[in-house]
């Protein structure tokens, strides 16, 4: 259950990672992200610290404004590197003993060095913008090895605009014939720059802001974000708001893995599978239209309930039209799944263990497909996910073929969730009387619901104005793509874009802050000598 | 409309379009999408989605701009052969929308490259580009 960060674990910058090794032998192993914020005059660290059992714990640090630096975790998790990097370029805090390449990550390259890190209290946003706005062009610097190409390998670039990607992202891949050797990757070409927008606007309008992270998973941002501020105001919405809550959230995992789905055929050159499945998935787009007004950004949580009712007999609807979805679509994906196309080009590839899952932090379907049950739901249960009752299906491959499995089930189990809360509904008014336009008491929040792509994390600090202090956001791609680009080395070229979108990326959430420079930042590079010898083995 | 319907000249009857997402949230890019999907079918009026600027007539262009799209978004309109239609498709590609005031975004696709259709929507439902590219194709 997302909540009042109450108590805070205080430890000097010194020792933060003895600290953290024996919080991480303590079970509690998934770094949920790190947040900084410029108190003025220091800069506070928090590391958000999960265990398997849902109990979560923030390690908090203050380091000097004038001398910011404090040593890197990824020794001990690797999957706080991207974390550690947004973090630099936003704040300006440099973590030493960190093995990887420094620059810029989340801001354009030709932010010049020296100016001020944009998310600093002291820093306006039109100046940033003046900044930005007198560099002529912002041309991004391709990621190569240093080390020389033996003869026989090629860099292919790809991106950032590419036919295979919905969304701009580069990757360098550094070739040997077909197979890929080593990827680099370089995204940043949707950073917005929310995070510092949302300190600017009153609660009410952040709704509106923080819903347009992402076009896919807009109602389980929104939701987060006022989960965090609920419970910073010591609000509880109305039974039947946190059901309707749930029910379009579910709406909106349908929609989302079936959109995913869909395009998974066409990666792998099956366009009647992205054709069959879009074309039913438009039953669930209507629905959420009818739901909201809107087939996309819903604007249906609002602070203290749901922004209008649904009424019984629409709710009969989704009833019937969600059950005769669920039987078109499972009689669809049984011959689709079970086709050859499907099982030859998604089978074994793009491999990983729960080992490396658990290395990288990743969340949602793509930890769950490696065998761990990491739910949000399950782990931490909001909203009415404690009144119904549910499956959260498991793989043991990790393989691209297990996550295409395991999306399907889940959309048939967000079937029978739907169907179980609406017969449960209680009754009642889920509308707040007015709009919530006042003050917020000071204190800290955390929201952590589990979007469509996985665990959605939400920082909110609150000092008794009407906006919050800072906001900060965690997206289950972050976590992911670091995983991505570790396990495309040894696989032809050709699987590229099946492996890269099969943790189902959504670049738009994640740049609203990030920028990634290359895979693991490492400097050297292995012969290819070295790898063939080791593929035979 | 139809300044723009005799700009195309004889290219108007199958009209190829390149999309290109200069920062958007995917709102826009996935109902984009979906107007190619069997239920709103853009492809019965000849229009063909193509992965090349090269190939295109028109340019739709989702999202605010960002600083890091810039460039891109200049390169791939001059790469477009003349005679080209540029489609700014939602409120973000429009104006730059609710992230106008963001420090990383320049503002709506007419900052960069000259728009000649503006589609105002967050995100603008899939009916809305069929009529359009309808309009286009077979006149007012």
């Amino acid at each position: 259950m997302s909540g009042k960060i109450q108590s805070k674990m205080f430890v000097e910058p010194g020792t933060i990672l003895d600290i953290l090794k024996k919080e991480v032998d303590n079970g509690f192993n998934h770094l949920v992200t790190v947040t900084a914020v410029d108190l003025k005059e220091s800069i506070e660290l928090i590391y958000h610290l999960s265990d398997l059992k849902g109990n979560i714990k923030h390690v908090s640090t203050r380091i000097p404004r004038d001398k910011p630096e404090i040593a890197t975790v990824t020794t001990l998790i690797p999957g706080a590197d991207f974390y550690e990097r947004e973090i630099t370029d936003l704040f300006g805090i440099s973590f030493y003993g960190k093995q990887t390449t420094t620059g810029r990550f989340i801001l354009p390259e030709c932010y010049p060095p020296g100016s001020p890190p944009p998310l600093l209290k002291n820093v306006d946003s039109n100046q940033v913008k003046d900044t930005l706005a007198k560099q002529e062009t912002c041309e991004f610097k391709a990621t190569t090895l240093h080390a020389p190409l033996s003869p026989e390998s090629v860099v292919v670039p790809v991106g950032p605009y590419h036919p295979a990607f919905k969304e701009p992202e580069y990757f360098s891949l550094v070739t040997d014939g077909e197979r890929i050797v080593k990827a680099f990757l370089r995204i940043g070409f949707v950073h917005r720059g929310i995070e510092k927008a949302a300190e600017t606007r009153s609660y009410l309008r952040d709704i509106f802001l923080l819903e347009r992270v992402c076009g896919i998973c807009s109602a389980s941002h929104s939701w987060c974000f006022v989960e965090a501020v609920e419970k910073l105001l010591g609000v509880e919405p109305p039974s039947r708001a946190t059901y309707l809550r749930t029910i379009v959230a579910e709406l909106e995992r349908i929609h989302s893995h079936s959109l995913w789905l869909g395009l998974v055929g066409y990666w792998i050159g099956f366009e009647s599978m992205f054709m069959w499945v879009w074309g039913i998935r438009e039953e669930i787009m209507n629905l959420m239209e009818e739901i909201s007004g809107n087939r996309v950004h819903k604007s249906f949580v609002t602070i203290g309930g749901v922004r209008r009712d649904v009424s019984d007999s629409l709710l009969r609807k989704i009833q019937e039209r969600t059950k005769e979805f669920g039987k078109q679509f499972e009689n669809l994906l049984d011959t689709l799944v079970s086709s050859e196309e499907v099982i030859e080009r998604t089978k074994g590839i793009g491999k990983y263990d729960i080992e490396v899952a658990r290395k990288f932090c990743t969340v949602g379907p793509v930890r769950r497909a490696a065998g761990e049950l990491f739910d949000v739901r399950k782990l931490e249960p909001y909203g009415a996910y404690t009144e119904v009752d549910f499956e959260v299906p498991t793989e043991e491959e990790g393989d691209v073929y297990s996550l295409i499995k395991i999306r399907v089930k889940e959309v048939l189990e967000s079937i029978n969730i739907i169907h179980q809360l609406i017969e449960k509904m209680p009754s009642g008014n889920p509308v707040p009387s007015r709009y919530f336009m006042g003050t917020v008491p000071e204190g800290e929040a955390y929201g952590r619901i589990e979007a469509p792509r996985g665990e959605l994390f939400y920082y909110v600090k609150a000092n008794n104005t009407h906006n919050p202090y800072r906001v900060k956001i965690r997206t289950p791609t972050l976590a992911n793509i670091q995983l991505v680009a570790n396990i495309l080395e040894g696989y032809s070229i050709s699987d590229f874009p099946v492996i890269v979108t099969s943790i189902d990326p959504c670049f738009s959430c994640m740049d609203r802050v990030t920028v990634i420079n290359s895979s693991t930042g490492e400097k050297t590079v292995l012969p290819v000598k070295l790898l063939k010898e080791k593929r035979r083995r | 409309m139809t300044s723009i319907n005799s700009k195309l000249g004889f290219r108007k009857k199958s009209l190829w379009v390149y999309h290109f997402n200069s920062g958007g949230c995917n709102g826009c890019d996935i109902e984009f999408v979906a107007s190619l999907t069997p239920r709103f079918d853009l492809e019965r009026y000849g229009v063909q989605l193509v992965p090349s600027p090269r190939h295109a007539d028109v340019l739709v262009v989702t999202g605010p701009v960002t600083k890091n799209s810039e460039g891109a978004l200049k390169t791939i309109y001059d790469q477009i052969p003349e005679p080209k239609i540029v489609i700014a498709f939602g409120t973000c590609a429009c104006s730059g929308g609710v992230f106008n005031n963001c420090y990383n975004i320049l503002g709506g696709a007419d900052k960069v490259v000259p728009v000649d259709i503006k589609v105002p929507g967050c995100p603008p439902k899939p009916e809305a580009l069929v009529e359009l590219l309808k309009k286009l194709t077979l006149g007012d």
